[in-house]
Parts: structure tokens; sequence; C-alpha cells
């Protein structure tokens, strides 16, 4: 089964690029391009990509607002993997917050790209470089820097969940290090999210940094 | 109860005795004009009289030269690290005091200068004063006869009567610490007022932090649009080239033009903002905008060009990096037409619209000169200037008219 891919960026030689990029591999295929996030939600819901590969600035309708759009409108939406220059773009961590799955710098090797996108692809894990949690920390609140999560009532399993959703990893990949079965990982995952007031893995991790739960310079 | 504390740690306080010294060095500093005044007033005496020539004497040598000496930009200067050194205080941008000759500030120097000669020098001659004084307080009940204190006047019967002066002495050094502390403390105080920058000056300060960090950001942003994205475009078509090397040379072939044209393009966007860096006047004079356009127009006007000028919109919603670049388009494309088309007549269109700018220069083609090409210097400027905000030029002969046309976007896609 080969893994659909839409590009969306408005610099044509970036999409052609990662296009033949993609292509070369046989397990993924680009679907469809756009070169402003305008049309995304739409092209999404006729192609079905697994992943989608989103440019943040972009004319007319950028990067963050069409991957609001598109996990809004969508049903099952595709994964959002956000493209950028530079790591400390700070709209790169608008775009997280308004759900993207991981982010992924331009100058990222080929090798990289695919292993990005099958990663993203293949189920609940998050892409987060390390440049994330600089960017984290810095948005932080200043109030709530440092205070960790002590609100929020984790029970400690759930906070060891939360740590390791935070190194990227999948609920099957988990509930192998917890010696758990997936569901239950699954469940926990839910009360963290409920507990954390959290849309989705994104969010509540974006939480964990700005929180100082996790530390920027921790694991 | 906390108070109580700070109050009793006065004595040990390292600050207490960095400010003494202050105090002491202030102090050092009487004695010269002293000296001074003791050879000027003898040297008027028989002229005026003793009581006129003291009086011109002290007034001359305690009160207008350190007066004079206190207003030097020197003497501020090394007041201030004295200051920051042993008071402890922080009195403001070093830099901006540097250029201040104002008379304000010198005022507000050679009263700062006085006040530490005067203070310092009470406190100087308490503490050299006091400790013989003490000694002999100390001394007094166990000896008879008159006991004078040091170099002090009163004197002090000696024997048992006396023993009361003892604790009265021994505490005296303690009451000159905090008495130093305080005045150290009050000068401190005073240090901003009298060694900071004046409100004027300060501002002045921020005004120009706050342009360089528009600069800064400015350059940041030029840097970010034009050679990051030439950059990010050569990564990825030469990682792409790489892949496809074999399976499809097609693509590989078009992908080393298309990093050759990036590259090159990121190369001269680059060289653009170096030249900005290196163009330090850039940050210090303000860089005219739009709204200078009147004035560009008058002294191309008065420069033999016939102008004609038509403005649709306002240009006060132009935001100022557009408004700045569009200027110099219009300044370029007037010097372009001087320069290649001679003393022909211009018109200059400028079209303010809801989400572009757009700006047309016209003039009439010179048949008798020889028809340049596009490329000359004035018009790859003027290219490099819309590029860099995602803009679009046309130029070249139309009809019987060398046109060019720009149409900038007013807000830069995010």
């Amino acid at each position: 089964m080969t893994l659909g891919v839409v590009l969306v960026d408005d610099e044509p030689l970036i999409r052609s690029g990662l296009r033949a990029i993609i292509n070369a591999e046989p397990d993924l295929e680009v679907l469809g391009e756009a070169e402003d996030g305008a049309g995304v939600t739409a092209m999404v819901r006729r192609l079905r990509p697994d992943v989608v590969l989103m440019d943040v600035r972009m004319p007319v309708v950028d990067g963050i607002e069409a991957t609001r759009r598109l996990l809004a409108n969508v049903d099952d939406p595709p994964r959002v993997l956000v493209l950028t220059t530079f790591e400390n773009d700070d709209y790169v961590f608008d775009a997280l917050r308004a759900g993207a799955s991981g982010f992924l710098l331009k100058r990222a090797r080929p090798d990289e790209v695919v292993r990005a996108i099958r990663l993203l692809a293949a189920g609940d894990s998050l892409l987060f470089p390390s440049a994330i949690r600089e960017l984290a920390a810095r948005h932080a609140p200043a109030a709530s820097s440092g205070s960790g999560l002590d609100g929020a009532g984790l029970t400690d399993r759930e906070a060891q969940v939360l740590r390791l959703v935070a190194q990227g990893l999948s609920n099957a990949e988990i509930a192998a290090q917890l010696v758990v079965s997936a569901e239950t990982v699954k469940t926990h995952v839910a009360h963290v999210l409920t507990k954390l007031g959290a849309r989705d893995r994104t969010q509540a991790v974006i939480r964990a940094y700005q929180s100082g739960f996790i530390a920027p310079e921790g694991p | 109860m906390g108070r109580a504390r700070d109050l009793l740690s006065v004595p040990a306080s390292s600050s207490t005795w960095r400010r003494f010294a202050y105090l002491v060095v202030g102090a050092a500093l009487v004695p010269p004009f002293g000296t001074l005044a003791g050879f000027v007033a003898p040297a008027l005496e028989p002229g005026i009289g003793t009581a006129a020539a003291w009086t011109v004497a002290i007034f001359v040598c305690g009160v207008a030269l350190p007066v004079a000496i206190g207003m030097l930009a020197p003497v501020r200067a090394l007041e201030i690290a004295a200051a920051r050194l042993l008071l402890n205080v922080e009195v403001g941008e070093a830099g901006v005091v540097d250029g201040g000759a104002s008379w304000s500030t010198r005022r507000r120097s050679a009263t700062w200068f006085v006040a530490h000669l005067v203070v310092g020098g009470v406190i100087g001659t308490l503490t050299v004063v006091l400790p013989p004084a003490v000694v002999a307080a100390c001394y007094a009940p166990f000896t008879s006869g008159d006991v004078q204190l040091g170099q002090l006047d009163p004197t002090v019967p000696g024997g048992p009567g006396s023993a009361w002066i003892v604790p009265l002495a021994l505490l005296a050094p303690v009451a000159l610490v905090y008495l130093a502390a305080a005045s150290g403390a009050g000068l401190a105080l005073a240090a901003p007022r009298l060694l900071g920058p004046t409100p004027a000056e300060r501002m002045a300060a921020l005004e120009r932090h706050a342009m360089r960090l528009a600069e800064r950001n400015r350059l940041a942003r030029e840097l970010h649009d034009s050679v990051g994205h030439a950059l990010a475009i050569v990564t990825v078509q030469a990682g792409a080239a790489g892949r496809v090397l074999d399976s499809d040379p097609a693509f590989a072939r078009q992908a080393l033009t298309d990093i050759e044209t990036s590259a090159r393009n990121g190369l001269r966007d680059l060289d653009h903002v170096l030249g900005l860096l290196r163009d330090d006047t850039a940050v210090r004079a303000p860089t005219p905008t739009l709204a200078d356009l009147q004035r560009l127009v008058a002294s191309t006007r008065s420069a033999g060009v016939d102008v004609t000028a038509a403005l649709t919109g306002s240009i006060d919603d132009v935001p100022q990096a557009v408004s700045r670049e569009a200027y110099r388009i219009v300044q370029e494309s007037l010097t372009n037409a001087a320069r290649h088309a001679g003393q022909v007549p211009v018109s200059l269109s400028l079209t303010v619209g809801a989400k572009h700018l757009e700006l047309e220069l016209s003039n009439p083609l010179d048949a008798s000169r020889p028809r340049r090409s596009g490329g000359g210097r004035g018009l790859n400027g003027i290219q490099e200037r819309v590029t860099s905000l995602r803009g679009q030029v046309t130029a070249g002969p139309d009809a019987e008219q060398w046109r060019i046309a720009v149409r900038l976007p007013l807000h830069p896609a995010p």
C-alpha cells in the first residue's frame, strides 16, 4: 500500500524537489500540490492523502490557518507535517498549536523527509525535533513557567505516558515500553488530554513543555 | 524586624565601606583647593585687605574652581566610574552621557562634584579627627589634669569623674560609620539624577535603540525572505537531483539549472543585505519614504527634468517598508530617465490600492540616442527592491515611450 502525500508550498521549486524525492520512494506518492493554503481542505477531501507537507509562510492562506481549517473540517484528517526554512521561526509554534503533528526543516536530508512522512503516516507519533522545546519554552507564559502541571492532577502513570508521548513515541511503542496493552495506553492518553484540556497529542506536548513539566533541555 | 537587622548589618556590609571609601576620595580632593586659597589670599592681602582677600580666595578656590572642574567631561566620566564602582549605583547609559556636553549636564555634573567634595570633606575630617579624640577620652578617667581630645578644642577634666565619657567615645566611631553609610546612601540616591542622562537624552537613546532594533529586524526579515528562500530551494533541489540522478536525468539536469539560478539570486540578495549592513548611514539617517516624494519631484524639476506627478489614493496607508522602497524606486527611475533620455518630460503616476501600490513612470524615447538594453545598473537596483518585496516589475519600450511599471504588495505574505 502506498502512502499518499499532498504538498503545500508557494515555491514551485520546493514542490518539484520534494515531489521528486517522495516519488522516488516505492511506497510514497505525491497525490497533489497546492501553492497556498486556500484550497487544501477541498484537495484533501478529494485525494485523501495520509500526510500533508505544509509550508508555514504562504500568501493568501498561510500554513497555520490551513492546518486549522483542515483539522476542523475534514473527518479523519491526514497528519500535517509543517515545513519551514528556519527552526526558530515563531510561526512554527503556531502551526503546531493549530494541530500539526510535527515539523521538518527544508534543509532536512531526503532520507529524513521520507522517514518523517512514514513515521507520521504510520500512526500517532509526533515529530518534535529538539528545537521545538526551545520554542515552547520561549512561548511559555511567565506565570506558569517551571510550575509543572501540578494543577492538572495527572496520575504517575499518566505523567509517564505524557513524557513518552513528548518523546514522539506512538501508543504501540509506549505500550511495549510500559508492558501494558495498547488499549490501556490509549485510555491513559485520553485522560491526559482531558486533564490538560488539550485537543490532541500535539497540544498536550506543547502544554508539557510550556509548563516546565518537561524541561527544555531534558529528554 | 527586618529593618532592625538591616541596620545592625550596616557596619558589616561591604557596600558601607565602599561608600566610605568614595567619601574619603572626595575628602582627598579638598586640600589642593585649600592650599591654593592659602597662596592666593596673601597675594591679594596688600591690595584689598585681609578679610576681602580671604573672601575672594575662598570664593575663587573653594567654589568657582571646583564648579568649573566639575563641569569637565573627563571629571564627569571619572565620577561616573567611581560612583558605579564604589557607590554601587547604575546611572544610565554611558554612551549617552559621553556625548552629553549640554549645559544642563555640565551643571548637574558640577553639582555632583561639589557635593562629593563637601560631604566627603566632612566625613573625611571626622575620620581623621575622631580616633585620637577617642583614645584621649578613654584615657581621661585614669589621669589627673585636663585632657585634650586629640586636636579638638574642648578638654575633659582627668579623674574617675570623667568615666561617663568612655562609652560616649566608644560609640562615636560607630556613629561615624552610620553617618558615612547614610551620606553614601544619600549620594547614591542623587547619582542617577545628577550623573545620569537627562530625560531628553534618555528619549534620544531609546529612539536610537528602537531604530537599531527595527533596522536589525528588517535585515533579518530580508535575509530570511531572500537568502533563506534561495538556500532552501538549493537544498531541496540538490537533494532531489541526487535521488533521481539515474532514474530521471532530465529532472536532475533541470534541477541543476534551478539550483544555479537560486544560488545566484541568493548571492545577489546577500550582496544587497550586506550592503545595507555596511552602509551604517542607513541606520542613522532617517530613510526617505513616499512622504518625501514632493521634495524629490521638486529637486528633480529644479535639475531641469520636466516631471508630471499624479497620486491616487493615500500614501498614509502604505507600510513603512514598502514606502521606503517605493521612494527609492521612484528615485532610481527618475535618475535613469535623466541619464538615458536626457531632458525629456517624465510622467509619474502612483496609485495606492487596497492591496497593491502601483507605480508607473514613462518618458518619450529619444530617437537620436542609441537605445540601451535594459541591463543598466539602475534597473538592476529597482529589480532587486521589487524582488525583496515580492512585487512585479516590467520595463522597456512601449510605443514611443520608455515605460517602467512596478506593482508592490502592500502587505507581504506571512
